[in-house]
């Protein structure tokens, strides 16, 4: 079935030439998204959740790598395992709250029981069973996920035992969750509340989307003009923008103002220059971020990050702090998961702030994102088209990509593979071509 | 002053729907006292929802009208796609139960709500339902909407949803 896909006609990356470009087939093809679940999702690392949504002993919370159930569990001495979730038995679903404590886990098909740390501790009437002599060969323990790891608290797994290790995985964008963790001596955790939402486009939409600085002042007109309204009449009842006082995104802002950076293995940054702001609720830690980290880490603390871990964890640091996960469904359909991330220990005041920062901009009741999903949707319809195979949306900043990092880059010992520096009106797509080198390196064996 | 009645509240809140269902922001906007709280909790796991809009997160909190009639001018700005092509919708709300609430001459109306959203631009319709906790209050001009609290049910959205949809 797959000897039809060759590379070359999904993806035209010719750096030699300038060209950087996507088939449209990449978005709606059922056929390509059935194997990119498989070995994209389902065969290396992706995002899992955070260390601190199973804080205790005992602690769970259940997701799905690909189409696999998951379950993370915090065994009674501390440690983190991750399974699938279903049992050995008849594959029913084990555990089917999204988060919880418990002890054992019981199948409520059959009981077979088993413990925090994924053993057996049960086969209802084992004995009694007149099982074959084979049986007792077999592991009769939840199937540990083949790979798993944490970074600062970041949780990811690989279905696929034969991947990189996840320091090599994460490699120098690391150092960008580090900027995240950093925020507090006491690391990073979600503000309870999860939200959810679905659109009916592919789930790269979403993937560009996050470090897709063309769209802001296109896509958001009718949220920016609020924001400039409440700027002119502040009063305690509106929330005070952060990203409204920044001007990265200003057509009219001079010099640099930002730019991205793209790393192997698919992880993106897309950045803009933030002032240290009150407007900021992470303000009340700026001089003792200073005094941990230094000046520029300080100051990257405060710029817009948008960052990208590949292929399904973006932390979105602009107009609030956001988490975001992401679900591919169908080549048509996407669920993304959606958290409020904040430095632990700060000050009811800082995190309040945050949160209605969060709200306005972030949620698909909201007055930003909403605007975002209805143009992935848009979008959706147009990749239909057969004709031409070849969209246009991956070309610009291509004259203006250099190998490795830049002064900024240096300033806090990151390492890219590649940069752009920007003005604010560059606005780079050059970036995206990280994404899509990843998708084609984890699709290799299927792609002639 | 006195309370509101129980058929005069209950009016109240079919008239905020219809005003919805027409999409009449201005005369909707006016239901409501000007520090309004108006608030839809989002879920913190399976079964409960966030309680504290200060620690945990909401999917819509706003204290102050101004912040409706912010979200009212940017439906109506023309420069929202989201806004582009009007869904059509229609309120169902029922079980209305009204009771004294904490201040002097206020009611709390608990009442819960269907709402049928059709999404013209992409020809899906969707059913948002859950429970309403209205708080009003008596004043000169009539009966307010000094508090709404909108307990969504369902909780996963599909692609968005706005103020006119809950």
């Amino acid at each position: 079935m797959t000897e039809h896909l060759r590379l070359g006609d999904l993806i035209d990356d010719r750096p030699e030439q300038g060209v950087f470009r996507v088939n449209r087939a990449l978005f709606r093809d059922p056929h390509i998204f059935d194997l990119e679940i498989q070995h994209v999702f389902e065969g290396g690392w992706v995002f899992i959740g955070l260390s601190t949504q199973a804080e205790n002993p005992h602690d769970f919370f259940t997701s799905f790598i690909g189409r696999v159930p998951i379950i993370v569990s915090r065994d009674g001495e501390g440690t983190l395992g991750c399974f699938v979730n279903a049992c050995p038995h008849k594959g029913v679903r084990l555990v089917q709250k999204i988060c919880g404590n418990a002890k054992r886990h019981v199948c409520p098909y059959h009981s077979w029981t088993f413990d925090s740390s994924g053993a057996n501790r049960n086969i209802k009437w084992q004995k009694g069973g007149r099982y074959g002599v084979g049986f007792a060969e077999e592991d009769h323990d939840l199937f540990r996920i083949a790979r798993f790891g944490e970074y600062r608290g970041f949780l990811f797994a690989s279905m696929k035992e034969d991947v990189p290790s996840l320091d090599e995985h994460l490699g120098e964008a690391r150092k960008l969750l580090d900027i995240v963790a950093d925020k507090s001596p006491e690391g990073v955790e979600l503000v309870p509340g999860r939200v959810t939402f679905t659109y009916a486009a592919n789930w790269k939409m979403q993937l560009e989307n996050c470090t897709d600085q063309y769209h802001f002042t296109s896509t958001h007109p009718s949220y920016i003009r609020i924001l400039d309204l409440r700027a002119k009449e502040q009063t305690e009842e509106v929330v005070r923008s952060s990203i409204g006082g920044a001007d990265f995104w200003q057509e009219g802002a001079a010099g640099i103002t930002g730019g991205t950076y793209s790393f192997d293995h698919g992880h993106a940054l897309n950045w803009g220059i933030m002032p240290i702001s009150s407007a900021s609720p992470d303000f009340e830690r700026a001089q003792e971020i200073g005094e941990r980290h230094g000046e520029a880490r300080r100051n990257w603390t405060f710029n817009m990050r948008n960052l990208t871990i590949f292929p399904n964890l973006q932390i979105a640091e602009n107009a609030s702090s956001q988490m975001r996960v992401i679900r591919p469904l169908a080549a048509d359909l996407t669920e993304m998961q959606t958290w409020c991330i904040a430095p632990r220990g700060e000050s009811a005041e800082s995190r309040s702030f945050r949160i209605r920062q969060y709200e306005d901009f972030f949620n698909p009741t909201g007055m930003a994102t909403p605007d975002d999903t209805v143009c992935y949707e848009e979008a959706q319809l147009g990749m239909a088209e057969q004709e031409r195979t070849w969209l246009q949306g991956h070309a610009r900043g291509h004259g203006a990509s250099v190998m490795g990092g830049n002064e900024f880059s240096d300033m806090i010992d990151v390492k890219p593979a590649r940069s752009v520096l920007s003005d604010a009106q560059l606005c780079d797509e050059s970036v995206f071509a990280s994404y899509y080198r990843a998708w084609a390196e984890r699709m290799s064996g299927v792609l002639a | 002053m006195s309370a509101t009645g129980p058929a005069e509240a209950a009016q109240l809140l079919y008239r905020e729907a219809l005003l919805l269902d027409t999409l009449d922001f201005d005369p909707w906007l006016e239901l409501y006292t000007p520090d309004c709280l108006f608030w839809m909790p989002a879920w913190r796991d399976d079964g409960t929802q966030t309680e504290d809009p200060d620690r945990e997160l909401s999917l819509i909190y706003y204290r102050g009208r101004r912040n409706l009639e912010d979200r009212v001018k940017r439906i109506r700005s023309g420069f929202s796609v989201a806004a582009a092509v009007m869904p059509r919708v229609s309120h169902i709300v029922i079980n209305v139960l009204v009771e004294p609430a904490g201040a002097e001459g206020a009611v709390r109306a608990h009442s819960a709500f269907n709402v049928s959203v059709h999404d013209v631009r992409s020809n899906r319709s969707h059913s948002y339902f859950g429970r309403y906790e209205h708080e009003i209050v008596t004043t000169d001009g009539g009966p307010l909407i000094s508090r709404k609290i909108i307990r969504l049910m369902n909780d996963v959205v599909p692609t968005m949803l706005d103020v006119y949809g809950i």
